[in-house]
């Protein structure tokens, strides 16, 4: 193998790769990215067993050929040479690939590209695409309620599925952690029916938001029982699922809830933000009293002393006062981007509904606290 | 294939002599080697069943001789009561005992009441009893081998009984077969007589062992607690008497005395905690249970203190007759004595106050006497290198060199700040008046009787996580209600045991409750722990509510997270402090329960007394 290739080009390629190697693991093949040139491109290829990620680069091949080298180190490498500069990267058979730039050399130790672990292909029964911008969306308001408890698996991811949301067709992402829920629709793009419901495991949802940021125009989804594949520009991600049920999210969103509060959601979070700054705790508590055109806001630590704020709001039901996680509360409010935020409650121990006033593809669920 | 289809079942026809086999009774001996095998486990539990019968007799003087490990020869002599010739007889019969005189097996005040000791042992061994009784004009002796008896036959023999055990296990080779070597064969007595004179410090006990003495306590005197501190001392270890605070607290005719070591002087097991019920000693999960809630705010999971407890008890309360080697017990109200060993725990602990260790600071004063020499020549020097490789990293403050005067930091930055011209009281206050910071990490301060060197993190960690315990336990704790809530399946008792507490769990953030036969459902869970591993936790929690009657787990759990926070709030080594804040540091110790030890259970501070610096110099 010999080629050249331009710097940014290859450190483009490698920063997306080498993100999914993962820094600690037993098998010493799994640090390395899988190398091979031919025809005018090198491809970039890294694993973590779970999810696989294959990039291609434009290069000058002057000889065709394949290898394995550490991808961080590379990476290191590649990210500190000279803005502009040509890399040429060379590999003999040996146990060596050989990179030159300018006056810097590196020789790399490899190995043998035969024991580079490949996903097992598999049939994608389904697919469609998507606007960057949309799937974008739809990961940003859901994952940060993603579980982090593995113990719960099955609620390590987002959960994508095609649902029918009162007579419409629609896409839907769903990510819970058990105290909060955030569920996110857009309409169903062409393909996506009959698909299976599935859980996108969270470091594949990570990977895949990265690549969006630079990705323009569509992005392609193929998906099977197992696995998932995404289609972004050079780049195709492939990660395997996660393989248990999602609980049946919709037994726990209330539609009975009954007592309504809008109010400016920038002026909701900074009150939010300031009060809760007083309280110690981890678990910042605040609770919210809620009474005819107002909200007050108050949390106290008796280390701290207490803080008091009170906040305009349409609010017309009998006199209410409920203890929320404020960073909960927080999370929820910045995937806000209308103007107003409605709070449908039934009581301070029953889960509260939150929703953007000017945008009804999102619902949030947040479980109260009791302070 | 074929062969195996081929194969047939086959009934095994009847074994001629198995149907020839009847019931009937066995011999004595038959009886008596298997009572011994429950009774006499080795040669540990022989002498304990010896040495107990010698207690029963009222001895003062026990002495105790065993050779190889026991298997070859085990002797034990009293000066007790003794036996008439009748008695001795009688002695080696099975159930026959002296100590049940109205044939109540409740009202145990002896250490013996089966009648089943010496007979076991006879079945197995060859034993010799010689015996003479205050009033005797003879003394007697008995033999039994192989359970047949030899005498009495008259004998000369002080008063007092002597039992020889020779061979033991001859009989049963299987027995034999299971013997350690003899070094642990006779540890394991070391450790069974150590018990045992803990419970008894007017009683004088020797071992010989092999020809070696491996034991010898003299007979304490004073009043319990001074003979039992000075019985401790001798089995445990010096270090122990300074490091011990006394526990002494009675409720509806229980009474728990003792002694406690503060949190600070710890180890790695939980070998040196030693339990007795009504002087007997016991080895009981309720009892080990009590003793880690008690100490669980003081100590790190993986650290354990040291202590001797008495529990005195109506006899009606305890059953002791549930173990053949009469090492565990029953109580009829478990939560009874378990709240009042944690409660006297914790109460004693805190009367000790923030007392920490005095051995770390033994061990440096240790360290700094100077070998050899006579002159404390670098004795500085060797004191602090020294505390350097055995516990904080105090740095070499270098010989000449005061603590008042700088001291250059690798990085060249100056150590020790100084407080000048501060001639507060020092007497008015146990922890001193702060007179340095050394290395930014230590403050120290000069007490009325010496010198106390602060771990400025530490002590200020303990602070403020006492804090935040007594908020918690003040507010109440906030619950995150689930979403949710988590079902987790367990057996039926265990599922009872939870449901049954679940007032408890609940005031400590945790609701749960009944979910059909054997599960429950969790609905809300601390606030603090955040996202938690709720199917561990209440597994958890199950298994120690069995086990020590108590939340542990979760106990624990918060206090991990208050913990951490304790330690991210704090200030850390390295920062400077001036010396008013040190003096508010020492003052805010002095008010705090428990500052004597971080949450680990290390010494948040050290006190050199004014005597030890003077010994250092020469001066006494
Ligand atoms: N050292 C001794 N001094 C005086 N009497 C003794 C001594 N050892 C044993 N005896 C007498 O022999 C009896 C039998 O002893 P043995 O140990 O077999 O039974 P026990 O002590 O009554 O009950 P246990 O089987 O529970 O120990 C005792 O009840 C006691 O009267
Ligand atoms: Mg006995």
């Amino acid at each position: 193998m010999k080629l050249i290739i331009e710097r940014s080009a290859l450190l483009k390629s490698l920063g997306h790769v080498q993100s999914v190697v993962e820094r600690r693991t037993t098998i010493p093949i799994l640090s390395n990215v899988r190398l091979d040139a031919a025809q005018g491109t090198l491809s970039l290829n890294a694993t973590d067993m779970d999810l696989e990620i294959v990039e291609s680069a434009l290069a000058d091949v002057g000889e065709a050929g394949k290898t394995t080298a550490p991808a961080h180190t590379l990476y290191d490498i590649v990210r500190k040479l000279p803005d502009g500069a040509q890399v040429e990267l060379a590999f003999g058979g040996g146990s060596q690939l050989t990179l030159t730039s300018g006056r810097s050399r590196f020789q790399l130790a490899c190995l043998p590209v035969d024991d580079f672990p490949a996903l097992a292909p598999g049939d994608y029964p389904h697919s469609f695409s998507f606007a960057a911008a949309d799937l974008r969306s739809l990961i940003d308001r859901t994952r940060f309620a993603i579980s982090t408890e593995e113990t719960r698996y099955y609620l390590n991811g987002i959960y994508l599925h095609a649902a029918d949301s009162e007579g419409v067709n629609v896409l839907r992402t769903v990510a819970t952690d058990g105290h909060r829920l955030a569920r996110v629709e857009l309409p169903l793009p062409d393909g996506a029916a009959g698909m299976p419901g599935i859980i996108v495991p969270r470091k594949a949802v990570t990977e895949v938001r990265k690549l969006i940021d630079e990705a323009e125009g569509e992005i392609s989804i193929s998906l099977s029982e197992s696995k998932i594949q995404f289609a972004i520009g050079d780049t195709v991600l492939t990660s395997k699922l996660i393989d248990g049920t999602f609980p049946d999210y919709e037994r726990v969103i209330p539609t009975g809830n009954d007592k309504v509060m809008e109010t400016d959601c920038k002026t909701l979070s900074q009150a939010v933000d300031r009060v809760s700054a007083i309280s110690s705790e981890k678990s910042r508590s605040i609770k919210l009293n809620m009474e005819k055109g107002t909200v007050t806001l108050s949390a106290s630590s008796p280390e701290h002393g207490s803080a008091v704020e009170e906040i305009g709001a349409s609010y017309d039901a009998s006199q209410l006062e409920i203890g929320f996680n404020a960073r909960y509360l927080l999370d929820i409010m910045q995937q806000i981007e209308g103007d107003a935020a409605r709070f449908t409650m039934a009581d301070a121990a029953s889960p509260t509904v939150i929703r953007d006033v000017s945008d009804g593809s999102a619902v949030y669920v947040l479980m109260p606290m009791r302070v | 294939m074929k062969d195996a289809i081929n194969m047939t079942v086959r009934i095994l026809p009847p074994k001629k002599d198995a149907v020839h086999m009847t019931v009937r009774i066995l011999p004595p001996n038959l009886i008596n080697q298997i009572a011994a095998g429950e009774v006499v486990e080795r040669p540990a539990s022989v002498v304990k069943e010896l040495v107990e019968n010698a207690l029963d007799a009222g001895a003062t003087h026990i002495d105790i001789t065993m050779n190889e490990g026991g298997r070859s020869l085990i002797v034990v002599s009293d000066d007790g009561a003794g036996m008439d010739d009748r008695s001795l007889a009688l002695a080696v019969e099975r159930y026959a005992t002296s100590k049940l005189p109205d044939d109540d097996l409740i009202d145990i005040g002896f250490f013996g009441f089966r009648g089943e000791a010496l007979p076991s042992i006879g079945a197995v061994a060859r034993l010799k009893i010689t015996s003479r009784t205050r009033e005797g004009s003879s003394a007697w002796y008995v033999m039994v081998a192989g359970g047949r008896r030899d005498g009495p036959v008259p004998a000369p023999h002080p008063r007092g009984t002597r039992v020889e055990v020779r061979d033991l296990f001859y009989a049963t080779p299987a027995r034999l077969k299971f013997l350690k070597a003899a070094r642990t064969e006779l540890n394991h007595a070391v450790d069974m007589l150590n018990r045992l004179a803990m419970a008894h410090p007017y009683v004088a006990f020797t071992l010989n062992a092999d020809g070696r003495t491996r034991l010898s306590l003299d007979a304490e005197i004073g009043d319990l607690f001074d003979a039992r501190l000075a019985r401790l001392g001798a089995v445990v270890g010096k270090d122990f008497i300074p490091n011990a605070v006394p526990v002494d607290a009675g409720r509806d005719g229980f009474r728990l005395t003792g002694y406690a070591g503060v949190p600070t002087y710890n180890r790695r097991n939980a070998l040196a905690q030693y339990m007795f019920v009504n002087g007997r000693p016991v080895r009981d999960r309720l009892l080990h249970g009590a003793v880690r809630g008690a100490y669980q705010d003081f100590l790190a999971s993986n650290r354990h203190p040291y202590l001797a407890l008495f529990l005195e008890c109506p006899p009606q309360e305890v059953d002791v007759n549930v173990h053949p080697a009469k090492a565990e017990v029953r109580f009829r109200d478990a939560g009874k004595v378990r709240g009042l060993i944690v409660g006297a725990l914790k109460h004693a602990l805190s009367e000790a106050g923030h007392q920490a260790s005095t051995t770390v600071s033994d061990a440096a004063l240790g360290a700094m006497r100077p070998e050899g020499a006579r002159l404390p020549q670098r004795a500085s020097n060797s004191l602090f290198s020294a505390a350097q490789a055995g516990q904080a990293p105090l740095h070499s403050t270098g010989p000449g060199t005061g603590l008042a005067e700088s001291q250059m930091n690798y990085d060249g930055a100056p150590t020790a700040a100084v407080i000048e011209g501060d001639d507060e009281a020092s007497a008015d206050f146990p922890l001193g008046v702060a007179r340095a910071q050394v290395h930014e990490t230590y403050i120290v301060a000069q007490s009325e009787d010496g010198l106390v060197i602060v771990d400025q993190h530490a002590a200020h960690e303990r602070l403020v996580y006492e804090r935040m315990k007594a908020m918690l336990a003040d507010k109440g704790i906030n619950r995150q209600l689930l979403l949710l809530p988590e079902v987790v399946e367990l057996d039926e008792a265990a599922a009872q045991r939870l449901v049954d507490r679940a007032e408890e769990l609940a005031e400590l953030g945790l609701v749960l409750e009944a979910f059909g036969d054997g599960a429950v459902v969790v609905r809300e869970v601390p606030a603090l722990l955040g996202e938690t591993d709720v199917q561990g936790l209440v597994k958890d929690l199950a298994d120690e509510v069995s086990d020590f009657g108590e939340a542990l787990a979760l106990k624990d759990k918060l206090a991990d997270v208050c913990g951490t926070m304790a330690c991210h709030s704090s200030i850390r080594a390295g920062r400077r402090l001036g010396g008013p804040e040190m003096n508010a540091l020492l003052r805010e110790m002095e008010h705090t329960p428990h500052a004597g030890q971080c949450n680990h259970g290390r010494p948040t501070y050290v006190t050199i007394k004014m005597t030890d610096i003077e010994q250092l110099f020469g001066r006494r």
